[in-house]
């Protein structure tokens, strides 16, 4: 593609990304905004004031909290995903068409249906408004996406790398550590960073299973939204979005130029 | 030392036997190929010696002791792949030093060893280079420097030269051959190609169906086949029906006299390579045929020619021929090789 399309091209991207973000940010400095203004009428700090100092240590708490929930559902989604994607990728047996569909299950079917079936079971079981039962409902969304993303890395795997690693020398360990990971870093890289963000995003489970004790982020921001309070809303939405920018700009970083070129 | 024995093996992928009681001895310093066309179970023998897959029965014994139950990072066999798989995320020196650092060598030693095989494969000033920037050639030299560096006892080739075009098989087999001869590493090396085969190692091992057919020199085999698929094996092409009796070898071209075989009256089959049959249009030889075929191969011609008796493909080096010739033959009764009975019938 010649240079000049490209920029034209790269140029309506950026607004098509970034202008709703550009309205995100005017609206989160705004002390007073009225219909036609095409501006604010009154700049200020009153909605970042608001989230830092006022609500300050809820806000940071429901960060706090998200972050955990988040993180411990991805590095579990990772632990049972990583076996789970080598053997659906690399081995040939039956019953790996309905392994398939029963993965997606938790997809399709709509997340109300999902949370208030295990809700019931929740209850039942003690895990209803505790961390572990946040964790786990998160998990039946985070699960199928992370297996179908390391099923995808390890089909295109060469396992004979790890024969001839070990035909070098290596243990199990050894094969494990300085072959199998490395090999497929980047693969677990996108699976680990597609549950962190699907479950940072969850509201709706995270509500139902978690019943106001647990409060992530979104929790809260749903709250302020329905609160009527545009500019906190989106100062809060901005603080929201922030993870997910920051993994996708590492995750590009880390992929390495080659897939960048396609961006910039 | 590499002194390797293989006795009896027998090995099976799920129900499916794959090798059947293979025994094979690899003295110290030599090298020996396996032979045979794709999918004969080679590559699962270099395995199996490797540590990579476990045999249903016999024995894989270095130097006298078994190799039973033995993980393949204790073993001192050190396989290289038919592609160079080399570690993407590592650059050639670290490639290299793979295996020094899976024995937890120290850095100025595993440096030394790098530098010295660098030199001893050609690779030496592209230790930093990235694998990617790496020629087919090169790659296949570092996957094999990789291996060397460890001082292998046996030394285990899996193709190496298939994925590379023809001049750099060349070189490679060269290089292959002058490290094999300098370091004197145990070898046993797998190939389809039986050119390479015969050019390469000490002793060859055709291996056919999962069984091995016969071991020897490769003037052994390639002279001396034990049966009509070892001959067909190596490019022979015309194999007849004979009666042995009294000294007396009776087919359809001739009566030819041999030494005296098994079979004594029985019907048996011989064979005669193509370029062993000499062939002229003007000399008195005893048998005449008409050219049906003639396809020019640049060292020599082949040749289908039609004789009262059958077909028989003849390799003429030089002279000029055409379909429709009317030449004359003769079979030289010293390059008659005859088969005794039992053994395969030619197809």
């Amino acid at each position: 593609m010649k240079p000049l399309n490209r920029t034209i091209i790269g140029g309506l991207i950026f607004l098509a990304v970034g202008l709703p973000f550009l309205q995100l940010v005017i609206w989160s400095f705004s002390n007073r905004w009225f219909y036609p203004g095409l501006l604010p009428q009154l700049w200020g700090w009153r909605a970042w004031h608001y989230i830092f100092d006022t609500a300050g240590a809820q806000i940071v708490g429901a960060i706090g909290q998200s972050l955990a929930v988040a993180t411990v559902t991805a590095v579990i989604a990772l632990l049972i995903g990583l076996p789970a994607g080598r053997a659906l990728g690399l081995y040939a047996f039956k019953g790996k068409d309905v392994i398939s569909v029963i993965l997606i299950l938790p997809v399709i079917v709509p997340p109300l249906c999902v949370s208030m079936g295990l809700h019931h079971w929740f209850i039942r079981l003690g895990l209803a408004e505790s961390f572990s039962g946040v964790v786990l409902v998160h998990l039946t969304f985070c699960l199928p996406y992370t297996v179908f993303v390391l099923w995808g890395v390890f089909s295109n795997y060469n396992p004979e790398f790890e024969d001839q690693a070990r035909s070098l020398g290596a243990s199990t360990t050894g094969i494990v550590l300085r072959v199998m990971l490395p090999m497929t870093l980047p693969g677990l890289v996108v699976a680990a960073l597609f549950s962190f963000l699907l479950s940072w995003s969850q509201y709706l489970a995270t509500l139902i299973i978690g019943g106001g004790k647990i409060t992530t982020l979104p929790i809260i921001l749903f709250a302020l939204m329905t609160s009527g309070d545009r500019p906190v809303a989106a100062a809060v939405s901005l603080v929201f979005v922030a993870p997910a920018f920051l993994a996708l700009l590492f995750s590009a970083r880390y992929m390495g130029r080659q897939s960048m070129a396609g961006i910039w | 030392m590499g002194d390797l024995v293989l006795e009896k093996l027998s090995i099976r992928y799920g129900r499916r036997p794959v090798i059947a009681e293979f025994s094979l001895r690899v003295a110290d310093g030599e090298m020996v190929s396996i032979l045979g066309p794709s999918g004969a179970g080679k590559t699962t023998i270099l395995k199996a010696v490797a540590g990579l897959i476990e045999p249903v029965s016999g024995d894989i014994r270095l130097d006298g002791k078994s190799l039973a139950g033995v993980p393949p990072d204790k073993r001192n066999t050190i396989m290289v792949f038919q592609k160079p798989l080399l570690f993407p995320f590592m650059n050639v020196e670290q490639n290299i030093a793979f295996g020094l650092r899976m024995k937890g060598m120290a850095q100025r030693q595993v440096r030394r060893a790098v530098e010295d095989i660098l030199a001893l494969t050609q690779l030496a000033g592209l230790d930093k280079r990235k694998v990617h920037e790496l020629s087919g050639g090169q790659q296949q030299r570092v996957s094999l420097a990789r291996a060397l560096v460890l001082k292998p006892a046996v030394l285990l080739l899996d193709e190496p030269l298939s994925n590379l075009d023809a001049n750099l098989r060349q070189q490679m087999r060269e290089l292959i051959q002058e490290i094999q001869q300098k370091t004197r590493v145990t070898t046993l090396f797998v190939t389809h190609d039986q050119s390479e085969a015969l050019i390469m190692s000490h002793r060859v091992t055709l291996l056919l169906d999962g069984r091995l057919r016969q071991v020897g020199r490769p003037q052994d085999l390639y002279h001396h086949p034990v049966d009509p698929d070892v001959a067909r094996f190596f490019g022979g092409t015309n194999f007849f029906e004979g009666r042995f009796k009294d000294g007396f070898l009776h087919t359809g071209f001739g009566v030819f006299e041999l030494p005296a075989v098994n079979g004594n009256g029985l019907p048996l089959t011989a064979t005669i390579r193509p370029e062993d049959i000499l062939i002229s249009v003007t000399s008195d030889f005893e048998l005449e045929g008409q050219v049906e075929r003639a396809h020019f191969e640049g060292m020599a011609t082949r040749l289908w020619v039609k004789c009262p008796g059958g077909h028989l493909v003849v390799l003429a080096g030089r002279g000029e021929f055409f379909p429709g010739q009317t030449v004359r033959l003769r079979l030289p009764a010293e390059r008659i090789r005859v088969f005794p009975p039992g053994a395969v019938e030619p197809v």
